[in-house]
């Protein structure tokens, strides 16, 4: 009786259930385990092709396959025709910041990035591989990625420590003729501007008007402040806080901010504290809005804080698996909205709503590349599908349920492509979202087919129908 | 305190956010935590710089012999507008002699640090011209810049303006 569970108030934790939420934690990841040593990785490569006898091999290999490598030795860009280039990212991680764990090395990451190609599978359609790779800089990952990216049609930067993402993202996009995203950057900050956006229209408030606190200054909140900006927030209305306190002008290590992390110290300059001095207190001061994307610790954002902040704030405690501040906690503040990053509570700012309609949509136009345009333009569709079923303080964003959203997504990412200029395949919105329809929904087909035939073990700790 | 106007194009816009002019004793106070900065930024490049520390009493003693020598050049600049009389930025430089080499005089620019918010829209030129002219004025016929090798924002800064590296200074610690 899920839907029981879901109506209880889902967010009254107190410390007693703040355990049993650990001990759930610690339980997943035993199965985790057990499920991970019973079927030893979650892939296999499945060829789309019929294979009836070695004959068959005379075409899809050689003699007659050299006759494809000569159009595409005279044509290139045909490796996305011809091949399965078209439809095939590399999932590429140093293993420098993953989940939690942190800086845990590309063998520990490789489940993790498994676990990643298969949503993107699931939920976009796309083959995704994972590639953790064993490089000491950044600059020896941009080589490493610009040597593989003849396979691939995008790529897709994973779990890469920040301010050092930046850094390999624009380097990565500036030099290679196929899409790079970075999902902790813009995947996070396109679901979060998503739900902003429609945060402000519950409480009618316009962007140019709203005062704006971000805290933390890591790869999400960086971004978010630059979309933000691009949609009209004044900047001097946008105060940007990490764990010194106040992003000013002043601080003294803005110069070591601009050795380590221009993209920080440019938005210190740009915002200028939002002028504000101090710490998060006095940020928070007449603010309309809170977004932290920080600490996993409850007690970030005291209740005291949020009382200070403008009439019906709007707070966004983004901090997984713990938000910044419950959100029982910040209504009770006077909170008029709240999200999370968690799918327990209302309002789950997911990056798993963004990531895959967005390769979707960039792979079915073969853009060249994923400017900040894009991204707005997944978030705007993404915000525009919520307020059409009906915007609520609890129903801000799509849930992962609702995924009739995901093909209108890669369609408007796709046909803003084409109306950017940097789509090699220029359909109409249609004929993009009849395409990612179709797409998407393959592997599920798939995956029930295979399951059906038991190709696919079951779980094997579930009981299966009719042996219980 | 008449501004001696740059003549070139890059320093107007500079000349509308700060203002330079020779610092006076009490400037000092102002100046001392801007210098801090500037060593402190120097130890970002290089272990070698690290700032000891009695740095800031060191600072004071420094800024008051610049000001007591003639061969120096110690340069306050002042914010304008809202920030008018607020010091943004300190300029250190100095007129050695060259005895084997012509030109016999160099003008060495030893630190220039500005406040984050007032570097860029040709600030850095306007400050750069006004002490080469003033290193000029003691005589110097050639300019010299000092700054941590690991610095490649300054070098840059220094390579478009027509400075190339001409000594090198090799450090081990003992």
């Amino acid at each position: 009786m899920g839907d029981v569970a879901r109506s209880s108030p889902p967010d009254a934790v107190d410390p007693s259930s703040a355990e049993a939420e650990a001990n759930q934690t610690v339980e997943l990841g035993r199965r985790a385990v057990r499920l991970a040593r019973f079927y030893h990785g979650k892939f296999e490569t499945v060829p789309s092709v019929p294979v009836r006898s070695l004959e068959d091999f005379a075409v899809w290999y050689t003699p007659g396959i050299a006759a494809v490598s000569e159009e595409i030795r005279q044509e290139p860009e045909l490796s996305f025709d011809l091949t399965g280039r078209w439809n095939t990212i590399a999932i590429v991680t140093d293993g420098s910041r993953v989940l939690g764990l942190g800086d845990i090395g590309p063998e520990a990451a490789m489940p993790v990035m498994e676990g990643k190609a298969l949503l993107f599978r699931t939920l976009g359609g796309v083959n995704a591989v994972p590639l953790p790779l064993a490089v000491s800089s950044p600059e020896e990952l941009v080589e490493t990625v610009l040597h593989l990216a003849p396979a691939f049609g995008g790529i897709n930067l994973e779990d890469i420590a920040s301010p050092k993402c930046f850094h390999i993202l624009e380097e990565l996009a500036r030099r290679l003729p196929i899409p790079v995203w970075h999902d902790d950057q813009l995947g996070t900050a396109a679901a979060t501007v998503a739900g902003l956006l429609n945060a402000l229209k519950l409480t009618d408030r316009s962007l140019g008007e709203v005062r704006t606190v971000l805290l933390g200054a890591g790869a999400a909140n960086l971004v978010t402040a630059r979309l933000l900006v691009a949609l009209g927030h004044d900047p001097h209305r946008l105060t940007v806080v990490d764990h010194k306190g106040i992003l000013d002008a002043d601080r003294e290590d803005l110069d070591e901010l601009m050795l380590r992390n221009r993209w920080k110290y440019k938005l210190a300059l740009q915002t200028l504290g939002g002028g504000r001095r101090g710490s998060l207190s006095d940020a928070l001061v007449d603010a309309d809005v809170l977004v932290a994307a920080s600490t996993p610790d409850p007690n970030t954002v005291k209740p005291e804080m949020v009382r200070s902040m403008r009439a019906r704030p709007i707070v966004f405690a983004l901090a997984n698996p713990v938000p910044e501040i419950w959100p029982t906690t910040a209504r009770e503040a006077g909170a008029a909205i709240v999200a999370t990053g968690r799918g327990d509570f209302p309002n789950q700012v997911n990056n798993s709503l963004v990531f895959p309609a967005v390769f979707r949509g960039v792979l079915d136009a073969r853009a060249s590349r994923i400017p900040d345009e894009i991204v707005l333009a997944a978030a705007k569709e993404l915000a525009r599908h919520a307020a059409e079923r009906g915007l609520t303080p609890e129903h801000l964003l799509p849930t992962m349920e609702e995924r009739e959203v995901f093909p209108f997504v890669a369609a408007a990412v796709a046909t803003e492509a084409v109306r950017l200029g940097i789509a090699r395949r220029k359909l109409s919105h249609e004929e993009f979202l009849a395409q990612a329809r179709e797409r998407m929904s393959r592997p599920a087909a798939l995956s029930k087919a295979l399951t059906d035939a038991g190709l696919i073990h079951p779980m094997p700790d579930e009981p299966r129908e009719g042996v219980e | 305190m008449t501004h001696p106007g740059g003549s070139s194009a890059a320093s107007h816009g500079a000349e509308d956010r700060i203002r330079l002019r020779p610092a006076r004793r009490e400037d000092l106070p102002h100046l001392v935590p801007l210098l801090l900065r500037l060593k402190r930024l120097n130890e970002e490049f290089d272990p070698l710089l690290k700032v000891r520390a009695d740095a800031e009493e060191r600072a004071q003693a420094v800024l008051e012999a610049d000001l007591e020598n003639p061969q120096s050049v110690l340069l306050a600049a002042e914010g304008s507008g809202a920030d008018h009389g607020k010091l943004v930025g300190i300029v250190r430089a100095t007129v050695r002699e060259r005895p084997f080499y012509t030109p016999e005089k160099e003008g060495v620019i030893l630190d220039i640090y500005l406040l984050p918010l007032y570097r860029r829209h040709g600030v850095g030129e306007y400050l750069l011209e006004e002490t080469t002219r003033r290193l000029a004025e003691r005589g110097a016929g050639i300019v010299t810049a000092e700054f941590p090798t690991q610095n490649e924002i300054a070098a840059r800064f220094y390579a478009k303006r027509g400075f190339r590296p001409i000594t090198a200074l090799h450090a081990r610690t003992l």
